[in-house]
């Protein structure tokens, strides 16, 4: 058993003529937080999307938990329920209760009775610490409650991954730490994580390294602690610059 | 000169038999002119320019002439370039359905594009396939969107269908005028077929408004 969860390997890709990632090579080994952070526009959030798939490449290859996103035999649609993704803007179903878009997937695609996934999602609810907004919709929780319904949503499909792509930028500042301590608590449990975030307090508490990225390429790798005291290039001390 | 009630009770069966033709105009329109819509919606968002184009001049040209030049031009011009005469009725189902098409289409075209990327991107994030994401995020979404906007437009259609007049179908409004012709009671005979509208329309909107005012409440809009 390898013990790496995500390996990108000469990762490039393009929008039309503009090259958004460079020749990206990096490996997230099993249980590891990452935080992915850099201006915007440097390629985190399409990088992200490169992991599950949403965003096709061109060029190399990534591999979730030794399946190849670029064999042609890899169904997407399996891979991505090894992986679970939380959003920026939350991305709830409006029209489904939180029960309901927690449990849509567990029953559509891995064929859980009502029951079972209900059961399921009562406990992730308890877990991300809203238990009695089960039958609400989202248009009656507050940004903070839609992204902890969110982050059930994902784990309800017991993924193996998740990717986190600026979860707290949409929230208000009151609402910031009950998302972070959900996301903290569940680093701490060993889940694999890759988060895009400039929550600083979070990356410095549970991440095992964070990658600084600028212009589509991969620019430092390194821990908390090198990267905040000791950042080797000009571009990744201008960015602290800017947002310590 | 009294109301008089009794030029309508007299006629009543010969003006309904009227609504029933502007019934089933109108059905016909809404159902051909909805399903129609929906593919012509799909083709404006196309990214594929054999597709994109040919639609949207379709649109743009059809939006921009009145109904009643279309109607006109189905019942006249089409029977010299198919070589075959078309009745009344037949004629303004293709002229509704075509014209109305344009519209719906828009509709359906806007309730496509207002679903975001992330929204779907989110739903395929769990695994779900391509038709699941459809069958139970984005048409569920982009339906409850829509739906105010298409009793609204199935309202409009509805009273468009009185323009059939014009090529002498013999719906509601050219029966009351056949009446009006043998009577002379204009002020009674077009104050009932006002009503009547008034009356459906009406009921029409408060539908189109209860479903707009649930699916605000529910942020759905």
């Amino acid at each position: 058993m390898s013990d790496v969860m995500i390996d990108i390997k000469g990762l490039s890709k393009w929008f039309g003529d503009f090259k958004v990632l460079s020749n990206i090579n990096e490996t997230v080994k099993k249980g590891q937080t990452i935080v992915l952070c850099g201006p915007s526009g440097s390629g985190k959030s399409t990088l992200l999307r490169c992991i599950n798939g949403l965003e096709p490449f061109q060029e190399g290859d990534v591999t979730v938990d030794g399946t190849s996103l670029r064999n042609s035999k890899t169904n997407l649609n399996t891979l991505r329920q090894k992986i679970g993704m939380v959003f920026q803007r939350f991305e709830l179903y409006p029209h489904m209760t939180a029960m309901e878009n927690i449990t849509l997937a567990p029953r559509k695609v891995r064929n859980l009775s009502r029951q079972e996934a209900n059961a399921k999602a009562r406990e992730l609810l308890e877990r991300v610490g809203i238990p009695e907004k089960a039958d609400d919709h989202p248009a009656n929780l507050s940004g903070g409650q839609q992204q902890r319904v969110a982050i059930a949503r994902a784990l309800a499909m017991e993924p193996k991954a998740m990717l986190f792509d600026e979860p707290t930028s949409a929230l208000d500042p009151e609402m910031i730490k009950e998302v972070l301590d959900v996301m903290i608590a569940l680093a701490k449990d060993g889940m694999t994580m890759v988060c895009v975030t400039h929550e600083m307090g979070f990356a410095r508490e549970v991440a095992d390294e964070i990658i600084f990225m600028d212009q589509g390429a991969i620019v430092e790798r390194g821990s908390y602690h090198e990267f905040f005291n000791n950042p080797q290039s000009d571009r990744a001390k201008d960015f602290l610059e800017h947002i310590l | 000169m009294a109301f008089d009630y009794q030029v309508i009770v007299e006629y009543l069966p010969f003006l309904l038999g009227g609504l029933l033709v502007t019934f089933k105009l109108a059905g016909l329109a809404l159902a051909g002119g909805i399903f129609l819509g929906m593919l012509v919606g799909l083709g404006r968002i196309s990214t594929i320019n054999w597709i994109y184009y040919p639609v949207s001049a379709y649109v743009n040209f059809l939006r921009n002439i009145p109904l009643i030049i279309i109607i006109f031009w189905v019942y006249f011009i089409l029977p010299i370039i198919v070589g075959k005469n078309l009745n009344p009725f037949v004629s303004s189902v293709i002229a509704f359905i075509i014209f109305e098409a344009t519209y719906f289409g828009e509709i359906f075209r806007a309730g496509y594009q207002s679903i975001s990327k992330d929204m779907v991107g989110s739903a395929y994030a769990t695994g779900l396939t391509y038709w699941q994401v459809a069958r139970y995020v984005t048409i569920p979404i982009a339906f409850r969107r829509m739906l105010p906007s298409l009793i609204t437009q199935s309202i409009i259609t509805f009273q468009d269908t009185s323009l059939a007049f014009v090529i002498g179908l013999h719906e509601f409004v050219t029966r009351a005028n056949i009446v009006n012709n043998l009577e002379y009671r204009s002020i009674e005979i077009y104050s009932f077929v006002a009503v009547v509208f008034l009356v459906l329309c009406y009921i029409g909107s408060r539908i189109s408004l209860h479903f707009e005012t649930k699916y605000r409440r529910a942020n759905v809009l």
